[in-house]
């Protein structure tokens, strides 16, 4: 495409100098840009001597994940984590699916309002409903059990979720759903067996992103449980103040959690770039 | 709109209503419920020494708004932060997305590799941060000295650790950017850039004037989102600075936390909260109205 021409400078340069400049300028951007988690990989394969000087040395081990899985709490974090996160999806997928197909084929008062409503809780602080319901889960004995950590987790993509997939739907012809419906489908029928299987792209894409949205969550976690529940991100970000200075297990830590994030997010790529046209 | 030969309305209402209850339940016990209840404490003396809960007032109000804290530091840095970080990932978004599109050999690994910030978890960005950025251990300050040049206690002086939450900030969401501009990027249709290049109009011109303005929506869009999202930011800053030194970096979500569960002032945390929910609903409202009125220029 002839979207982006070369600047003029640039463009005098003979063909062979401007690929190797345009190949080293890619490289300088993607190393910036991977820098701080190849850095992490780094830090968490040096033995404890030679971690603060990780440029110098060459020494490397995998004892700081042996001596980090040995830690029962961060075991249970990452399995606590790994099931929220996988429960969350599931349910606020099929919540939000639901709500984002109701916004896309129906207009009038009741869509209006409904979507007026998820547009301004959408710019709520979290911290403006998760501190009082603090109370809240507290009062309905909801606070430190997974329940009480899921329901929010589920609660807080409806805004989101529902106006992302009001655009998939948006950019799905009904008239496929009508065809359905005057062949004696009932609107269940429609909406499950004829719209449901065309939006499986975009209900990919949204099974990713909500899995690493509630993966890496942190504030959720810190003020609505204590300590019968742990997550990873909460247990991490007690690792900086209760032992800062053993950084190789604090960056052991960080790449377990990075793991599955990483995995997913790699098989996940193509889905999540396909469906996240505005 | 949903077209004709449905048998009954009262089916129709019945099926809308009952695809959004579970999300309007959800949404009702989750938030509105404890919005209700945080603006409840907010009036009343809710402390954890102070169980009483005596009605009192806008009180709490009066304390949040004329507190030095919160008018002079709090306040002016979520500001600042929130234009920094999202003009910051904005423009590098933007320039990425113009590189990705265009096909080049091993297009898909660089795509991958600028994808990578989107899957880390604000907590681990910022500790990888602190890491680099520790004083006397990290790799920032080793190359700095490397360099011939001074390290610095990067974090334990006001502008140089807000200078590192917003670039962590910025690193972690230029992905998101760069994803959602790209996308609209391929979607824009050839034929106008096609008629530029034959008519030789210059890169810029075409940038400005063809690129810019038929990505407005999508830049729209972001911005505000960003923007929003930007106002609420806590991991990050919790993790790298705990909104020291002092008190110099925190932002308005760390404000409120930090009432309500250091303080254990419940009743003053809300006020906080409260405040801070009114100020992005007015921000969010203005932002919409000026983007928007910017872009269609």
């Amino acid at each position: 495409m002839a979207m982006v021409k070369e600047p003029l400078l640039f463009a005098r340069l003979p063909l062979n100098a401007r690929r190797v400049l345009f190949g080293l300028v890619l490289f300088a951007i993607c190393f910036l840009f991977a820098f701080p988690v190849l850095w992490l990989i780094l830090t968490s394969l040096r033995p404890e001597s030679g971690v603060y000087y990780v440029h110098r040395g060459t020494e490397f081990t995998l004892g700081n994940f042996v001596e980090v899985l040995k830690d029962d709490r961060v075991v249970e974090a990452f399995a606590n984590s790994a099931l929220i996160a996988t429960l969350a999806t599931v349910f606020s997928l099929l919540v939000t699916v639901s709500s984002g197909y109701m916004l896309s084929r129906f207009q009038g008062p009741a869509a209006r309002t409904w979507f007026g409503t998820i547009y301004v809780f959408r710019c709520v602080p979290y911290i403006s409903w998760v501190l009082p319901l603090y109370f809240v889960a507290q009062s309905w004995g909801l606070y430190d059990t997974y329940m009480g950590l899921l329901l929010p987790h589920i609660a807080v993509h409806i805004c989101f979720f529902s106006w992302l997939m009001k655009g998939f739907f948006d950019g799905i012809d009904p008239s496929m759903e009508y065809a359905a419906l005057i062949d004696g489908c009932t609107r269940w029928g429609a909406f499950i067996r004829v719209a449901l299987p065309s939006a499986i792209p975009a209900i990919a894409a949204l099974g990713v992103l909500c899995w690493l949205f509630t993966w890496n969550e942190f504030l959720f976690a810190l003020i609505l449980t204590g300590n019968r529940v742990p997550v990873i991100t909460v247990v991490m970000a007690q690792f900086v103040t209760e032992m800062g200075m053993r950084w190789n297990l604090m960056a052991a830590t960080a790449v377990m959690a990075l793991l599955p994030a990483f995995l997913l997010a790699l098989f996940g790529q193509k889905y999540v770039i396909r469906g996240l046209r505005l | 709109m949903t077209g004709a030969g449905r048998p009954l309305f009262g089916e129709q209402t019945r099926f809308m209503l009952l695809l959004i209850t579970p999300a309007a339940l959800l949404l009702t016990l989750f938030q509105v419920v404890p919005i209700a209840i945080g603006a409840n404490a907010s009036f009343r003396d809710w402390a954890l020494y102070n169980p009483k809960k005596t009605w009192v007032g806008l009180h709490h109000y009066e304390a949040v708004l004329s507190d030095p804290e919160f008018l002079w530091v709090v306040l002016p840095n979520t500001f600042i932060f929130m234009i920094l970080s999202v003009a910051g990932a904005l423009v590098l978004g933007l320039a990425l997305a113009l590189l990705l599109n265009r096909p080049f050999a091993g297009q898909k690994i660089v795509q991958t590799v600028l994808l990578v910030p989107l899957m880390v978890a604000p907590v681990i960005a910022a500790i990888m941060m602190r890491w680099m950025f520790n004083d006397q251990f990290g790799i920032v300050n080793a190359v700095l000295e490397g360099l011939g040049l001074d390290g610095q206690p990067w974090l334990v002086e006001r502008w140089t650790a807000f200078g590192v939450i917003v670039m962590t900030d910025i690193w972690l969401w230029t992905p998101w950017y760069t994803l959602l501009l790209l996308a609209g990027l391929q979607s824009l249709p050839r034929e106008p850039f096609e008629a530029a290049a034959i008519d030789g109009t210059s890169t810029w011109r075409v940038f400005t004037h063809l690129t810019l303005p038929m990505l407005r929506s999508v830049i729209v869009v972001c911005v505000v989102i960003r923007a929003i999202d930007a106002f609420r930011t806590f991991d990050i800053v919790w993790t790298l600075t705990g909104g020291g030194p002092g008190r110099s970096t925190e932002l308005f979500s760390l404000y409120a936390y930090v009432l309500a569960f250091l303080t254990l002032d419940f009743g003053r945390g809300s006020a906080a909260a409260i405040i801070g929910g009114l100020i992005i609903l007015v921000v969010g409202a203005v932002l919409y109205r000026v983007v928007d009125r910017i872009a269609r220029v």
